[in-house]
């Protein structure tokens, strides 16, 4: 267990620092952008097919696949963990970062209805 | 977290809750600066208002338009030639500000009839320039002046010309940042979808938040075309009036500054169904990295990989040279609203300095976020501030440089801190490869101006060798450095022209197959 979560604030580390897709300004982009970023990421890392039918798709799919390309150059323990393991890692990690920006985050604009 | 309570600022006890340390082992959600809010009376804020926001920022880096502001002349000169959005039709929006001149008389009985005399004198001055924008200002707007139904009046009266009115007085919003949010609402209400966009390319996007500073636009346009995307237009900088128009004909926003322009990406993707992709023309790898999301996008990839790879070989020599002389040097990055995150990170990894602290002057709670998740342990975070603060930080933190405007700037320089306009820049553009090679060069030409060691000394008390006259930049960088990297054959200063934008003006592109 506290090898799961060393390996996901290492990937935590590495959007909050190289990424930008999980700060847009409302709390129902953020959920949408993590929701789907990292749902195509999982999908990449496990190899499975990734859905490309919208330009909203392939706008994700970019970010995920940029995503993912960064994780593997960086963690080489991610080569070596089992699909199961993966989806657990991903999960783990949609969740934190579900918390960093969205539930715990302090930023009072989330919740502006209008943009 | 801690907030932090700055010596200056006791006696104005709420802005404590704007400035936090990033503490090691939290996170976001253990303390965040407030933001976008009142600057609090007593405060003395770097801040510009809303008007100036909308104009000065967004509205007249577009290049064929009359800039008209509806109020006195201040207004309108004090938010002129400060900032280089510089142009391809001879920088048209920079010789030229137009005002309506408005007086006292005319705050009495109104200011409708000379704002009307004005906005045709203009034209008439301009023949060529068929497009206008005119700004609302505080005066105009508390006498309730109805500046739309004028330009409507004008644009009977002359069929030919087309007016945008932005109703974004100095009061409407805390800081240049309502600005910001009040004409990006406007333009999409009012203009877009009223041009037919003009396709020529299977790839197109609009380049969103980028104001062209000493050619940044030009520079990522010069990439875009390279890969065969057709950029429909580019809001604002050295942007047409009438392309923004026809935004709604793209397929993909790529938003740059999110902080001035993301309202305008999100009431796109929620009218017309455009998805709206971050990207950043700053640094190595967040630069390769949107070229290829951008090229992912559209299945170009493998052109946006020729660009990265070319520039790669071309430039990064030269930026590594930088990188060996300007490790470990601290860092204030105290700009607007952006560039605390687009650089906080990769000024770390790319130049080897440190972020001893990052401000914004009217960036939301959003761009802390950002900024703070990019900034390493022990980084110094704080929101409108005013200059006795940044004073203390710099007495505290003592930085080797500073990142930020003119004014803050020139303060820093009296206490001996080197600064770069992070707003204008010094001798930029500082996008792409070969503009982030220039920003190393001007950090490394400020920290190690030999100046800097004469305008340290205190003649009234130091002793003064004057056998030791003779200095270069060279000669204070390379003291510590190894043989080995001091005699590198790869590595090597910039070796770029003086002016790196007026020959893209002049390139020509391949066609691409589809
Ligand atoms: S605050 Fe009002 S009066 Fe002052 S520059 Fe801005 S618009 Fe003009």
């Amino acid at each position: 267990m506290e090898n799961l979560k060393e390996k996901v604030a290492q990937l935590e580390d590495y959007i909050m620092k190289k990424c930008l897709w999980q700060f847009h300004s409302r709390a129902w982009d953020r959920k949408t952008q993590n929701e789907n970023i990292l749902k195509k990421a999982t999908q990449l890392l496990c190899d499975e097919p990734v859905e490309l039918e919208t330009p909203a798709d392939r706008c994700y799919w970019a970010d995920a696949l940029s995503l993912t390309e960064g994780f593997r150059s960086r963690y080489e323990w991610l080569t070596a963990m089992s699909k199961e393991d993966i989806k657990l890692l991903m999960q783990g990690l949609k969740e934190r970062i579900d918390f960093v920006t969205i539930t715990g985050s302090l930023n009072a604009e989330l919740t502006d209805p209008r943009y | 977290m801690p907030y932090h309570e700055f010596e200056c600022s006791k006696c104005i006890p709420e802005r404590k809750k704007h400035a936090v340390v990033k503490g090691p082992g939290e996170d976001l959600t253990h303390a965040l600066p407030l933001g976008y809010l009142n600057t609090i009376p007593g405060s003395i804020s770097e801040r510009g208002c809303a008007y100036c926001g909308a104009k000065h920022v967004i509205g007249t880096p577009m290049k064929d338009v009359i800039h008209l502001s509806h109020g006195p002349v201040g207004c309108t000169y004090d938010t002129w030639q400060t900032k280089r959005y510089t142009s391809d039709n001879d920088n048209f929006q920079l010789k030229y500000t137009f005002a309506s001149d408005v007086k006292e008389k005319h705050i009495v009985f109104g200011a409708e009839k000379v704002l009307k005399q004005n906005i045709i004198e203009a034209f008439k001055a301009f023949p060529e320039i068929k497009r206008m924008t005119i700004y609302q200002t505080c005066a105009t707007a508390l006498i309730g002046d109805d500046v739309d139904a004028i330009a409507d009046e004008v644009m009977e009266e002359m069929p030919d010309v087309d007016i945008f009115v932005c109703n974004s007085p100095g009061f409407a919003g805390p800081s240049q940042s309502g600005g910001h949010h009040k004409i990006n609402i406007a333009w999409i209400k009012k203009k877009v979808g009223t041009v037919e966009p003009k396709i020529t390319g299977d790839y197109v996007i609009n380049y969103v938040g980028e104001y062209n500073i000493q050619g940044d636009q030009e520079v990522m346009i010069d990439y875009f075309n390279r890969m065969g995307v057709q950029v429909l237009s580019t809001f604002t900088g050295n942007g047409s009036y009438d392309d923004l128009r026809a935004m709604h004909g793209a397929h993909l926003n790529v938003l740059e500054c999110a902080r001035s322009a993301e309202y305008i990406c999100n009431e796109l993707k929620v009218k017309y169904g455009i998805p709206r992709l971050d990207i950043e023309g700053f640094g190595f790898e967040p630069l390769s990295a949107s070229l290829r999301k951008i090229g992912l996008f559209f299945g170009i990839e493998d052109r946006a990989q020729t660009i990265i790879d070319e520039e790669t070989a071309r430039w990064k020599p030269e930026l590594d040279w930088y990188k060996e002389r300007l490790k470990g040097k601290k860092v204030c990055l105290w700009p607007g609203g952006s560039k605390l995150w687009h650089w906080a990170n990769v000024l770390h990894e790319e130049m080897g300095v440190d972020i001893v602290s990052v401000y914004t002057k009217f960036g939301h709670q959003g761009d802390m976020e950002k900024g703070i998740a990019r900034c390493e342990v022990g980084a110094l975070a704080f929101d409108d501030p005013n200059e006795l603060e940044g004073l203390e930080a710099m007495m505290t933190l003592k930085p080797d440089i500073i990142f930020t405007g003119k004014r803050p700037g020139e303060v820093a320089k009296k206490i001996r801190v080197p600064y770069l306009n992070a707003h204008a820049y010094h001798n930029g553009p500082y996008k792409g490869y070969e503009g982030w090679v220039r920003f190393a060069r001007d950090i490394y030409n400020a920290i190690y101006s030999p100046i800097h060691q004469l305008s340290n000394l205190d003649i009234s008390n130091d002793e003064i060798s004057i056998g030791t006259g003779f200095q270069t930049a060279k000669m204070l960088s390379d003291v510590n450095l190894s043989d080995e990297v001091v005699s590198s054959a790869t590595l090597r200063q910039y070796t770029g022209k003086y002016d790196s934008v007026s020959d893209l003006r002049k390139k020509t592109y391949p066609e691409f197959k589809k």
